[in-house]
């Protein structure tokens, strides 16, 4: 298969933090979030790809193209990846309609006016980065990205400085822009909800290694590992203990696992747990806040030191005792794991 | 091969700049360096040792060490207090006095001088003091007043809601320490290197002398004829003043990098001066009358005939002077101007790329540059002097090359290098890196990308640093005594002169001299209606 980026072994170091081995492929048309926690490494696997940041071992392909080896790398302009930037990263002293001409010097003035206004800022062509919204600044670093005719879509943060408001069609418009150029995306975002609105395939780092690869949806229905689960899902994990031989201890009793029981976690999401008026042997948590929820209220309680999601039937004020029963089967997953690799 | 093309092209502005560097910075340091250790007239480090030992030197250091923390008292009372109650303050007229803060910069320390021994008798360790601090007590004011620009209001005004005005007013001033300090070790620096104003009181009767004297008059008994055989060497003589410059610079420089950081979020709001409004203006008066007003009004006496006792002062005598001026003084003022603007033309040329790798986290760079300014300019003159007077640089160049404008221009530019790659570095520093690289993933060639993207932000800094330059250059002196074809500029033609009498057609050339290194920096002002606070 021709893959848009393909990535064999990529190593960084800068400073302390070493990001990788890492290694995964990005089909032609695909929408990729790279999701983790701040400092996993995320936007450095971006600019490694880029160029902007060097790799030190590592392949890097797009379209097939050799861009960096452990012979040289190409420089960032000639990889054919445009760059969407945090803060839009928009140049202080040129209009918009400047930016678009500087990114391709072959657009005449009326060309640059229409593809600003496809990027729905036609009214900003002459107007300078100090004079426009967050929104419009950051629809104008996509623009000028697309501009110089990308084959892939590479977007840090693009929705950080943009408002709620705004965010939705913004979302909608690097989908439509996209689609309508046929080239893939990747998207590095901690925002879980943005992941999910822009990309329909998930890539999780955590301390500078990719720890799941797959489907969104496949990822946020059986996460392969704690980490995953939480980040994606909203999952509590709490820790378990050693029990005998293949099994662990959980709050919730035992279960059998595989693995060192310090690197397991048991796995609760939103809406694994009930919460009752304690009156048998399941665990004991304290409310701390209650909502109405469907058929009846949601609760956050705090149970060993965690906040845990449980559906109640009736409110629970907050400070009572409440007893978590679950609904599901237990599931206890590693906190991570390099096999995706 | 294309691509491994495109990248030297890239990076020839910086390699040439570098080589210029090398070449006028790097290899006269060195080479006094290596003369201090390897001798042919067996100069060995045991004359460091001999040197601690010499009684008069020590008394050298001692008199520097007194008189920079002398004057530095006198900057900080003049400079300091300008700053502070122009900046942010509802002081009458605080919009016009404010920027003018810099100008008592561009009146040279020996005009200064000149202007103080015209008026009073000037003898002696204290008089000697206060003019130097009044010379440089512009380095105080600008970098205090830069600090209170760039201050976060909200912090003076959370101070102000804690613990009252005087306490804020503290915090401020705490807020401002590194600037404050920067400023200081700068203004400490220049008073200490600085030997043309110490040597100038010498002639009107001082009866003791620094250690940059000593290091001149050492050079100049060398370049008479005196063998260094048994005597310690100018450069050997300046090894510990260097040495503890080059550690004043570093710390001055680490200072200032760490104020740069700071954001600006919120202005300092205006704080009333109260019951002081007008008594306050006297801080004002005071530094500008000392620093401008009184050089500038001996100038003017000067050239109305004030030294000839014989008749009055009067307008026919000032035409005289004027017609004089013409006649003696203009070709010295026309090469300081020339050499001023050609200095300030190349030092942007080779500052603007070290500048840029300086601001991206070429620390290295950035001290090399800096170099310059801890060393004294009369040891950087003799640094040149020995390096392309013989030996291979001398023959790579041509022996003309040392007599030539060229040689004057490259030890100028060399000199003053520092303060273009410091501000423009500072001001890349401010350039989000983000932008750049914004630039760097499109398909544009490096020119196209430098010209239109890295060039522009910097335009401001650059006409502040190539103004400055200028007017430095117009009143360099030192380096002015050294280098053959500066000998004939207007500054150090002006020194001699009024040595001998011609103080009336001197004080023309001067006043010639100071309007044309005011008109420069304002021109911005004049025809973009730039704020004047942009100078500083």
């Amino acid at each position: 298969m021709n893959y848009a980026v393909e990535a064999e072994g990529l190593q960084c170091d800068k400073g302390s933090f070493r990001l990788g081995p890492c290694s995964f492929a990005v089909g032609p048309r695909a929408r990729v979030a790279i999701v983790g926690p701040s400092g996993s490494g995320k936007s450095t696997l971006l600019r490694c790809l880029a160029g902007l940041d060097r790799a030190n071992k590592g392949v890097i392909r797009v379209h097939g193209q050799v861009v960096r080896d452990d012979h040289g790398a190409m420089s960032p302009d000639r990889r054919g990846l445009g760059f969407v930037f945090q803060d839009g990263a928009l140049w202080p002293h040129m209009t918009a309609s400047q930016h678009l001409r500087f990114a391709a010097p072959g657009l005449s003035q009326e060309q640059s006016c229409a593809m600003l206004s496809r990027g729905g800022i036609g009214h900003v062509a002459d107007r300078r980065p100090a004079e426009m919204s967050g929104g419009e600044a950051q629809r104008l670093g996509l623009m000028r990205a697309l501009a110089a005719e990308p084959r892939v879509l590479l977007l840090d943060e693009p929705l950080r400085s943009v408002d709620v408001h705004q965010r939705d069609a913004l979302v909608l418009l690097v989908r439509e822009l996209a689609d309508e150029r046929g080239i893939a995306t990747i998207l590095v975002t901690h925002d879980r909800d943005e992941a999910l609105a822009l990309a329909d395939e998930i890539l999780v780092m955590h301390g500078g290694r990719i720890v799941e690869h797959g489907p969104a949806t496949t990822l946020l229905q059986s996460p392969g590992t704690a980490f995953a689960a939480a980040f994606l899902g909203g999952a509590a994990c709490l820790p378990v203990d050693a029990s005998r031989d293949g099994f662990v201890a959980t709050a919730f009793g035992e279960t059998n696992a595989r693995g060192e029981a310090k690197m397991l976690r048991l796995v609760l999401m939103p809406g694994d747990l009930i919460a009752v008026p304690p009156s048998g042997d399941g665990p004991r948590a304290r409310a701390i806040a209650s909502v109405p929820h469907e058929d009846g209220y949601r609760i956050r309680a705090a149970l060993l030191g965690q906040i845990v999601l449980a559906q109640a039937a009736t409110c629970i004020r907050p400070g009572e005792e409440v007893e978590l029963r679950l609904r599901r089967p237990l599931r206890v997953l590693p906190w991570t794991t390099a096999n995706a690799q | 091969m294309a691509a491994r093309a495109r990248d030297w092209i890239a990076r020839a502005p910086f390699c040439a700049a570098i080589l210029f560097v090398v070449c006028f910075v790097v290899a006269p340091m060195l080479l006094l360096l290596w003369q201090t250790i390897d001798s042919q007239d067996g100069l060995t480090l045991v004359a460091w040792r001999e040197l601690f030992a010499d009684p008069q030197d020590r008394a050298r250091v001692w008199a520097s060490a007194q008189l920079g923390l002398a004057s530095l008292c006198v900057s900080i009372g003049l400079g300091f207090t300008h700053a502070w109650v122009t900046v942010g303050r509802d002081l009458p007229l605080g919009r016009v006095l404010g920027p003018l803060g810099i100008a008592p910069l561009v009146v040279p320390p020996i005009f200064v001088a000149m202007g103080f021994a015209d008026l009073f008798p000037v003898a002696g360790f204290w008089p000697c003091a206060i003019l130097l601090g009044t010379a440089h007590a512009p380095f105080v004011c600008v970098l205090v007043a830069r600090g209170l620009r760039s201050l976060d209001g909200r912090g003076y005004e959370a101070a102000l809601m804690l613990r009252g005005r005087g306490r804020a007013e503290l915090w401020l001033v705490r807020a401002i320490l590194p600037e404050l300090i920067a400023g200081c070790m700068l203004a400490f620096l220049f008073t200490v290197a600085d030997h043309g104003v110490p040597e100038f009181l010498t002639v009107k009767g001082k009866t003791w002398h620094t250690y940059s004297e000593g290091v001149f008059s050492r050079w100049t008994r060398r370049a008479v004829g005196t063998t260094f055989a048994d005597r310690q060497s100018p450069i050997v003589a300046a090894a510990p003043l260097v040495m503890a410059l080059l550690t004043m610079l570093w710390l001055a420089l680490k200072l200032r990098g760490r104020a740069d950081e700071r954001g600006v979020r919120a202005e300092l709001p205006l704080r009333p001066l109260g019951g002081w409004r007008w008594p306050s203006l006297l801080f004002p008066a005071l530094y500008l009358g000392a620093g401008v007003l009184v050089p500038v009004f001996v100038l003017a006496r000067w050239a109305l005939g004030s030294a000839q006792k014989a008749e009055p002062m009067s307008l026919a005598f000032l035409r005289q002077s004027f017609q004089k001026a013409v006649d003696q003084g203009v070709p010295d003022l026309m090469h300081s101007i020339w050499l001023a603007l050609g200095t300030a033309a190349c030092v942007l040329l080779i500052g603007l790329p070290l500048a840029r790798r300086a601001g991206r986290g070429g620390r290295l760079v950035e001290a090399l540059c800096a170099v310059p300014i801890a060393s004294p300019a009369i040891l950087l003159g003799i640094g040149l002097v020995l390096t392309y007077n013989s030996g291979p640089l001398a023959e790579l160049f041509g022996y003309g090359f040392y007599d030539g404008w060229g040689f004057a221009l490259a030890g100028y530019v060399a000199r003053f290098l520092p303060f273009c790659v410091l501000t423009l570095a500072a001001q890349v520093r401010r350039v989000p890196l983000a932008a750049e690289e914004a630039a760097r993933m499109l398909p544009r060639s490096a020119l196209a990308r430098a010209l239109t993207i890295h060039l522009p932000p910097l335009l401001p800094a650059a006409w502040s640093a190539s103004a400055l330059v200028f007017v430095l250059s117009l009143r360099e002196l030192d380096l002015a005594v050294v280098l053959p074809a500066a000998n004939s500029t207007a500054v150090r033609r002006l020194a001699n002169a009024v040595h001998f009498q011609h103080e009336d057609w001197s004080g023309v050339i001067a006043l010639l001299l100071l309007s044309i290194a005011v008109l420069l920096p304002l021109l911005p002002s004049l025809i973009a209606g730039r704020k004047l606070a942009s100078l500083s």
